[in-house]
């Protein structure tokens, strides 16, 4: 057998590492410098951390930011989970169908599909006119306001975790599910002994991935969203457009401390082994 | 070991080969003598303007090649300013940034981020067309020539109203009597409703303060924000909340679906939009006394640019009774020079406009913390 040679996969992983280094890390370490610099004084210090958190008008923004994001990774995992195993359990037109349509909405720009999903929950939008042909004036109050953002970050998420979960689920055997059976194992006890255990892992991982995307989000927040509260994405332009170059670098790390949280669990998630994985 | 140091010196090769690629890419492009590239942002009526007019400056003479890059606003990207300034920092000083589109209004807030010597002065006595541009910008004259005014109008469905407000406290007696049926941006997100929140604030103060950045002037701010105050319950709805929406087009669109019947609009958007059927034909636009306020949108040129002197060509094209007309009629932007050198037939769509009287307000570094004051004070009232 040739000898292993320890060099070579370093040297292989150079060119990216210098890549990344000079467009990821240095910029993440200069914007935390950045973070603690003052603009008027050219000095360092917290002020322009505790500028956040002594301003009720950001305090309330980084709240309204964590809630919506709370909110969309708990309700997109939620239907991607009972679609992806819809998806995988059920053998009918209708399922294989949806199997092809769930995918579209990755394939659709993101500005386009925002002002798509305008045109139609807007107060004058389709569905109030529709209403009105029926003789009703409905409102769904869904623009300007979180639901209309969640409704959207539900779009572009659910494709996404649903593909996910899916490729979990497909590691499953029927032989197994069908082992369950035999011994009469009820539609529960497959789930929390067979399915779960066997994806919770991409659940998570899914589920830190929206976290991730979600709270930095900028389009969807900008065109939906109310005047007040904003999210921490929009904040963010604004602060960088009016020059508040200190302010916006410190925003951008504490939203970069979220998503370490999140990714922190990611990456404890993997590491860890179950006692029935150890030696597989 | 020998073939572990070629390895090394293979990959310490390739590393440096990236690193002149990369540096390579930009100053090799930027050293054509005879490219002026020009910077712009803003809404695609611009960039089609623009756009004719680097044709035309192409089709007219030799000695430079116009090139116009064009970043829309909404998309993310960081627009032309931070660009240029962003690359002063970084100590670039040959870059592809012959001249940039600006607004007068810009000017001193960019040269107050510890850049003095960001933009060249212009020396307009070198512009044969210059002599007969009949403004000249009230702050940093020096560094900018504009070429063409912009202004906002109130637009209103004529439908609804059928005799709009002909003057300010009209209008805000109209919106108190109609809740709901009128709406503006944040002064954050475009210049509609900048518009409004500026002319309702320097209303209530001397007139010589709206081309003025001294800073003694935020006392007097007061007035006009209790005004904007005292507004704020009568403005669009959504789901039970007053809202603003974002951008300029945010509100022309909400006035497009007829769920307001009133706002403020800036000019160019609206005549490009009621051409292309997006705006209905029956709302119109009207000025109001005192006029919304108009910004004087001009060229600047950035002492980090590889070509002054193109730059320079260009401005001069820009002056010129073919440009002005072109510029007037592609995105019906006012013009800068006496009326009688443009074409009569052209002027014709502007003066139903009634903008005669261009009202340009300018307030340097004020205006940013005005706009920041807008957020803080009313975006979070109930």
């Amino acid at each position: 057998m040739e000898k292993e040679n320890k060099v070579l996969p370093y040297l292989m992983m150079l060119p990216s590492i210098l890549l990344m280094s000079l467009v990821v890390i240095y910029p993440i370490i200069m914007g935390v410098i950045t973070s603690f610099q003052q603009q008027e004084s050219g000095g360092y210090g917290f002020e322009n951390y505790r500028y956040f958190f002594e301003n009720d008008y950001h305090t309330t923004g980084i709240w309204y930011t964590l809630k919506i994001v709370v909110i969309t990774v708990v309700a997109a995992i939620a239907i991607s989970y009972l679609l992806a195993i819809f998806l995988r359990f059920s053998n009918t037109p209708i399922s294989r169908l949806m199997g092809k349509l769930y995918i579209l909405p990755r394939f659709i720009p993101a500005l386009v599909a925002v002002n798509g999903m305008i045109t139609v929950i807007r107060d004058s939008g389709l569905i109030n006119r529709i209403s009105q042909v029926f003789g009703y004036n409905l409102h769904l109050n869904m623009m300007y306001d979180e639901k209309g953002i969640i409704l959207m970050n539900l779009w572009f998420n659910i494709p996404f975790a649903t593909m996910m979960i899916s490729a979990a689920l497909s590691a499953i055997n029927d032989s197994e599910v069908e082992a369950m059976r035999d011994v009469s194992a009820s539609k529960t006890m497959i789930f929390t002994n067979l399915i779960l255990p066997l994806t919770y892992r991409d659940v998570f991982v899914a589920a830190t991935f929206i976290f991730m995307s979600n709270i930095s989000s900028f389009t969807t927040p900008y065109l939906m969203g109310a005047t007040y509260p904003k999210m921490m994405g929009v904040t963010l332009f604004d602060l960088y457009n009016n020059f508040h170059y200190g302010r916006a670098a410190a925003l951008s790390v504490i939203m970069f401390l979220f998503s370490s949280v999140a990714a922190s669990i990611y990456i404890y998630i993997n590491m860890r082994k179950d006692k029935w994985e150890v030696g597989r | 070991m020998t073939k572990l140091a070629k390895k090394l010196i293979a990959v310490g090769l390739l590393g440096g080969l990236m690193i002149t690629t990369f540096t390579g890419c930009s100053s090799s492009s930027s050293s054509d003598s005879k490219t002026v590239t020009i910077w712009a942002q803003g809404s695609d009526n611009t960039k089609m303007q623009l756009e004719a007019q680097a044709e035309r400056f192409n089709e007219i003479q030799d000695e430079y090649e116009a090139k116009v890059e064009f970043i829309i606003t909404g998309t993310g990207t960081q627009g032309v300013n931070e660009r240029v300034l962003a690359a002063y920092k970084a100590g670039q000083t040959d870059t592809m940034y012959d001249l940039i589109e600006i607004d007068d209004g810009k000017i001193s807030g960019l040269l107050a981020q510890d850049a003095e010597d960001l933009f060249l002065e212009i020396d307009k006595s070198q512009l044969s067309n210059h002599i007969n541009c009949r403004y000249e910008p009230s702050d940093s004259a020096e560094y900018m020539v504009p070429y063409r005014g912009t202004t906002v109008l109130l637009a209103y469905n004529s439908n609804t109203v059928p005799n709009p407000p002909s003057t300010m406290d009209e209008l805000y007696q109209w919106i108190k009597d109609n809740p709901g049926r009128f709406a503006y941006n944040p002064p954050n997100s475009g210049g509609a409703g900048a518009s409004f929140v500026v002319a309702t604030v320097y209303n209530q103060m001397e007139e010589s303060a709206l081309t003025s950045s001294d800073e003694s002037n935020k006392q007097y701010w007061d007035a006009g924000f209790e005004i904007l105050a005292d507004l704020h319950p009568y403005m669009y709805q959504s789901s039970g909340k007053v809202v603003y929406p974002n951008k300029n087009q945010g509100t022309m669109d909400i006035l497009a679906s007829r769920e307001i019947d009133m706002t403020p609009v800036w000019a160019d958007m609206f005549i490009s939009q009621q051409g292309l059927g997006t705006m209905p034909s029956e709302m119109k636009v009207t000025q109001i006394d005192p006029p919304l306020t108009g910004n004087l949108v001009g060229f600047s040129i950035p002492s980090i640019g590889s070509n002054s002197e193109g730059a320079l060509a260009f401005i001069n094209y820009m002056l010129s009774a073919e440009a002005q007309n072109i510029a007037l009629e592609s995105m019906a932007a006012l013009p800068v020079i006496d009326f009688g050198l443009l074409d009569p037939e052209a002027i014709k769509s502007i003066e139903t406009l009634d903008v005669k009287e261009f009202r340009n307000s300018s307030l340097g570094t004020l205006q940013t913390e005005l706009y920041d004051k807008w957020d803080m004070d009313i975006a979070p009232l109930n």
